[in-house]
């Protein structure tokens, strides 16, 4: 049983072959760092997202390795080429068990 | 520390009309840097946009001992909440209710459900959904007379110095707005963007827990959250802001 | 007189923030790249790094890094990473691009816990090694919540 959070993602619906667009993808996490302490002077334990992988029909088209120095609710914009008409999978895990995935279709004209 | 106690000592005059010239008032947006500002403006960069979408979840959630939703009797948020948020704090059955009071005042008398806690998840969520659907209208501060009373206390807090600097909100936010405090430019204080995202909480806030936060800034003993002192320094800022801009939910560093 | 001396060392500890308690120096900045690099040369320039030189507050800094690249099979970025010289990790985040990418581009929101230079560190498909750093200076809002 995984944990997991809301995610956007901006990209358009459609697209002309080889043409280069933007994607945005957000998540909703804290991204605790390990870092903080309590009033009480106790470390708050660290519990972050570690990888975000973007698909495109099942090959990588971007990947990021977050550290705690990656700010809360992770923001990536990041490019892919338009190729075939299919699926864009975005893919985030992390500590604890944390997974979440959304998929998004595309056209390509 | 030393700067701010030169500043107190100093004693300049207060301004002697009760409000900032009309045309002279400035939210903080315009202090930001280009790249917050677009986070704010931008909703899909905007870490606020989960929060609102929490509490478009919570619109709809029957889950509590009266099975009705908020959306039940208020139906769709975007029509029903237009401008609401722009009227607080008012007064509501005799009480002056800022915009989480009324929230509570609805969650207790008609779900039947314990009040949600200042700065909780649920209570941030629903405050940040309703004041979104405000973003762009003017702020229309209540003219009820029958609050004329709390306004006027408002203000005195607001002029009044308190704790170990024994500063007065005025003394900042009016004499030495533009000025600048530890390498930040002070801000007018205009409460046009709340809830806001503040990049120092790294969380969705309301406009008490900034208001808490300044006390703290001057080492004065905190109003606590709901009480009815903050509720007049809120709505002394709403009127001396009406008309200006919502920006809800806002990004504030 | 050594009691009023720790009273003050421990107030001076109790205003500092909690980043501050742990940080890396530009030696574990080195030291990390180090890793990534091994002995391999690195060369200077290429990457077009975009950090603001003033920031408002280092929870949320937007950067945005770009490498011009064909982006073919045979020539094309394979990673970039920002590395830090005074955070507690010197390591913030890496980026992995593919041809299918079709631009070593991209931007994301960093934390930054004082006023630093950081690196931006691209690795070819080649196998060479490019980096650029920009200096910040990073403030804090005034009238800070008490913790």
């Amino acid at each position: 049983m995984s944990r997991s959070s809301r995610a956007v993602v901006t990209l358009p619906k459609t697209a002309k072959r080889g043409e280069v667009f933007s994607i945005r993808a957000i998540v909703q996490h804290e991204m605790e760092s390990g870092f903080r302490h309590t009033e009480q002077g106790v470390r708050v334990p660290r519990d972050i997202i570690r990888e975000f992988v973007c698909t495109y029909n099942g090959k990588e088209v971007f990947k990021a390795d977050l550290h705690p120095g990656v700010g809360s609710n992770p923001l990536f914009i990041f490019y892919t080429k338009a190729d075939q008409s299919g699926t864009l999978e975005f893919k985030w895990t992390g500590d604890n068990d944390y997974l979440t995935i959304v998929k998004q279709a595309i056209t390509v004209l | 520390m030393r700067l701010l106690g030169q500043c107190a000592l100093l004693g300049l005059l207060l301004t002697s009309t009760p409000f900032l010239q009309a045309d002279s008032r400035v939210s903080a947006y315009a202090l930001m840097s280009p790249t917050n500002q677009a986070m704010q403006n931008d909703m899909s960069l905007n870490p606020a946009m989960f929060w609102i979408m929490d509490g478009e979840a919570l619109w709809i959630d029957r889950n509590n001992p009266s099975s009705k939703a908020c959306g039940d009797c208020h139906s769709d948020v975007k029509q029903s909440m237009k401008g609401v948020s722009a009227t607080f704090p008012k007064r509501v059955q005799g009480k002056l209710l800022n915009l989480e009071g009324q929230i509570n005042q609805c969650r207790t008398t008609r779900q039947q459900s314990p009040a949600f806690a200042y700065e909780s998840k649920p209570l941030l969520a629903l405050s940040t959904l309703i004041a979104y659907q405000s973003k762009g209208l003017p702020i229309t501060a209540s003219k009820d007379s029958a609050i004329d009373a709390d306004f006027q206390k408002g203000k005195t807090l607001y002029f009044q110095r308190m704790g170990q600097l024994n500063l007065s909100c005025a003394q900042c936010h009016d004499d030495r707005a533009g000025l600048k405090l530890a390498g930040s430019v002070i801000p007018q204080a205009h409460p046009t963007g709340y809830p806001i995202y503040r990049l120092e909480w790294q969380n969705v806030g309301s406009l008490q827990r900034r208001l808490r936060n300044c006390m703290s800034g001057v080492r004065a003993e905190q109003y606590p959250y709901g009480s009815v002192d903050l509720a007049q320094i809120e709505l002394y800022l709403m009127r001396r802001a009406n008309g200006m801009r919502i920006e809800s939910p806002a990004i504030r560093p | 007189m050594n009691q009023r001396r720790v009273f003050i060392t421990s107030l001076t500890a109790l205003t500092l923030s909690p980043w501050q308690s742990t940080s890396a120096t530009p030696s574990d900045a080195m030291q990390a790249m180090k890793a990534i690099v091994g002995n391999r040369p690195v060369n200077t320039g290429r990457i077009y790094f975009e950090l603001p030189p003033l920031v408002e507050n280092g929870n949320l800094v937007a950067i945005k890094f770009s490498v011009q690249s064909p982006m073919t099979q045979n020539d094309y970025v394979k990673a970039l990473h920002i590395i830090a010289e005074a955070n507690p990790l010197p390591n913030v985040v890496s980026c992995y691009f593919t041809p299918l990418s079709g631009k070593a581009e991209a931007s994301t929101r960093i934390r930054l816990a004082d006023s630093q230079k950081v690196w931006a560190l691209a690795q070819m498909s080649d196998g060479s090694f490019w980096r650029t750093s920009v200096d910040t200076v990073v403030t804090l809002s005034a009238c800070t919540e008490m913790i």
